[in-house]
């Protein structure tokens, strides 16, 4: 799809393809993902732009093609399921089948009751079943038609986290069998990284990034992404020597020893080091340097428990006044082992590999 | 558990004003119930022709109304709750202006257009059809006044209507028709049942407007509203009779009503 729309005062430019397999779209809420998903349903009408579906041309502004949503090849799950109050399950399920023969549409909804698991269920209202449950009923009701492309909008909102992660295994279950293209939309982090083959960061209406979701996620290419991909430190600096191995970017914590970059920069070149919190580790000052790493001394200023870690906010001793502090976080074990709680004095090694050159 | 004391000040002046209401209403229909059991027969009085061709002719016109109301009104209403199109809030206001308008006003504007000298009445009169004082009238009549009950309940319960769900449904292969058939109405259905009892209701005890444009002929135009003016001039008890029936088949609406109301009360 390539799009542009208005939509009051916001803007929406959009170019994306997703192949058979999971994309996440990823963003803030207001970032324009549901638009986005309504856009390819056809529910709302772009003011410029194209969008193919599954290789069929459905809407161009130039030769005004414009498919009716319910002439297009495209199941959409809806935030929080929408499912029909006044029809049973079983209703719900055959709603967008009941062109089919009477068999078909049998066997069609029993075999998504039985992917699904709700065999139990059918006779049910959906007042009368859970959320995840609810969840599974929107899906099978959009799978019945057999789409080749399923959109998904939060699938996972209003669901018990307990269930959350069954679910989302079985959807990376169903899409594999199904050689289904995904399309879903998420503004939970851990969510887009376990579900998608493939992550795209929507932001204000356009995407600033795309691509295989490690790629994505260990490489954002500018500050932006890297805000909101949770990378907690973000620094900008100067870089001094630079070359595609290795670069020196002078920051306001010292000169820092970077290894990877979201492209090749100069020296002179204003940019942001992406460093992730569980990347920055605590050291004993007493141990020996390993002169590769970067090393500072902190002060350990502020801390926060998180269950199974905590996040210390730690003052850089070589630091200009005024820096902000940097995140450092620990699993709780090490935590412990250390005896962070009895000392704030320590020394942080953050390797070259961990550090991220992006534009500033 | 602490059990509320009933009889406090403040309890007191939530009471007595509410009572008072109560009272105002039950003690005139309790009085004409006990009236009419004690003085005239009122099995005795349906059973008289006078009686039972006004209450026929009621029925007939109101459920003609009623349909004609809901086969108008529902497109109607639709238009209303979902699209904006020029002069919208006008034909609002217009479809709401029966509903405040005294019914004799509405019967006085329905005899200056269709009267045998009104503007369309006239041209009409010239091809040899007249409405006005006929059993066609009294139908015109109840559906000006009962008509935008139905259309307002039924505008209102589009309204109501989760705009996500008929979304879903095109996305699940629905054209619009079958989105309006399949999701649109029975979603809606409740608040239609309703409007349209209301507007059955109204257009039973419709007075007003009826005598000014359809008269009060026996066997033609007199409904029964009509036929207890008439009684009360000439045989109480009749009167009392009709208005004891009348009473009957509005608690039976307001049955009707409420049980519907329970049965289509919010499923999620």
């Amino acid at each position: 799809m390539n799009v542009r729309m208005r939509v009051g005062a916001f803007d929406l430019g959009i170019k994306l393809s997703v192949g058979r397999e999971i994309t996440v779209l990823y963003g803030n809420s207001g970032a324009g993902k549901t638009l986005t998903l309504e856009v390819l349903a056809g529910l709302l009408t772009p003011c410029e732009g194209r969008v193919e579906v599954n290789g069929q041309l459905v809407f161009d502004r130039e030769s005004g093609v414009n498919v009716r949503p319910h002439r297009r090849q495209v199941g959409y799950v809806v935030q929080n399921y929408a499912l029909f109050p006044h029809l049973t399950v079983r209703q719900n399920i055959s709603y967008g089948i009941s062109h089919l023969g009477k068999d078909e549409r049998r066997s069609r909804i029993n075999g998504s009751a039985e992917m699904l698991g709700l065999q139990g269920l059918l006779d049910r209202r959906p007042s009368q079943i859970s959320g995840g449950q609810a969840q599974r009923v929107a899906l099978a009701r959009a799978l019945a038609r057999r789409p080749p492309v399923l959109l998904l909008d939060e699938p996972f909102a209003s669901v018990d986290s307990a269930v959350r992660g069954a679910l989302r295994h079985e959807l990376r279950r169903l899409a594999r069998d199904l050689g289904l293209s995904v399309l879903m939309v998420t503004h939970d982090l851990t969510e887009a990284y376990n579900v998608g083959d493939r992550l795209a960061i929507i932001d204000d209406g356009c995407i600033l990034q795309e691509g295989p979701r490690h790629e994505v996620f260990d490489r954002p290419t500018t500050r932006r992404t890297a805000e909101l991909l949770g990378v907690n430190n973000i620094i900008p600096g100067r870089v001094v020597v630079g070359d595609h191995e290795c670069m020196h970017v002078v920051t306001d914590l010292g000169k820092v020893v970077a290894a990877s970059g979201a492209a090749t920069f100069s020296p002179g070149d204003k940019v942001c080091l992406a460093i992730r919190a569980e990347q920055v580790f605590l050291e004993d000052p007493g141990r020996p340097i390993r002169h590769r790493d970067n090393h500072f001394a902190v002060t350990i200023v502020d801390e926060a428990a998180f269950g199974f870690s905590h996040t210390l906010f730690a003052r850089v001793e070589s630091a200009s006044p005024g820096a902000p502090h940097l995140e450092i976080q620990i699993p709780a074990h090490p935590y412990q082992v250390l005896g962070v709680p009895a000392r704030r004095d320590w020394r942080i090694r953050i390797p070259p590999d961990a550090v991220h050159v992006v534009m500033g | 558990m602490v059990r509320p004391r009933m009889l406090t000040w403040s309890n007191l002046a939530v009471v007595i004003p509410g009572a008072i209401l109560v009272a105002l209403i039950a003690i005139p229909i309790g009085a004409l119930i006990a009236r009419g059991v004690s003085h005239g027969d009122v099995l005795a009085a349906l059973r008289t022709p006078f009686a039972t061709t006004a209450l026929w002719l009621s029925l007939l016109t109101s459920g003609i109304s009623v349909v004609v109301a809901v086969g108008l009104g529902t497109p109607a209403a639709y238009l209303l709750a979902r699209r904006s199109f020029p002069g919208r809030s006008v034909i609002d206001t217009l479809i709401d202006l029966p509903i405040v308008l005294p019914p004799v006003v509405g019967g006085l504007a329905l005899l200056v257009a269709l009267g045998p000298r009104g503007a369309i009445g006239q041209p009409l009169h010239a091809i040899g059809v007249n409405v006005a004082f006929t059993t066609g009238a009294v139908i015109v009549a109840q559906i000006f006044v009962s008509a935008p009950f139905y259309v307002r309940s039924a505008r209102a319960g589009f309204e109501g209507v989760d705009r996500r769900l008929e979304a879903v449904s095109a996305t699940l292969g629905a054209g619009s028709w079958t989105t309006f058939r399949r999701v649109t109405i029975p979603m809606a259905m409740p608040a239609l049942v309703g409007g349209a009892v209301m507007c059955w209701a109204r257009a039973l005890g419709e007075f007003g407007a009826t005598i000014m444009f359809a008269g009060n002929l026996a066997g033609r135009t007199q409904t029964m509203p009509l036929a207890i003016l008439e009684a009360i001039e000439t045989d109480v008890d009749a009167a009392l009779a009709l208005a004891i029936i009348l009473i009957v088949i509005a608690v039976g609406i307001l049955t009707v009503f409420k049980g519907l109301a329970w049965i289509g009360r919010p499923i999620q």
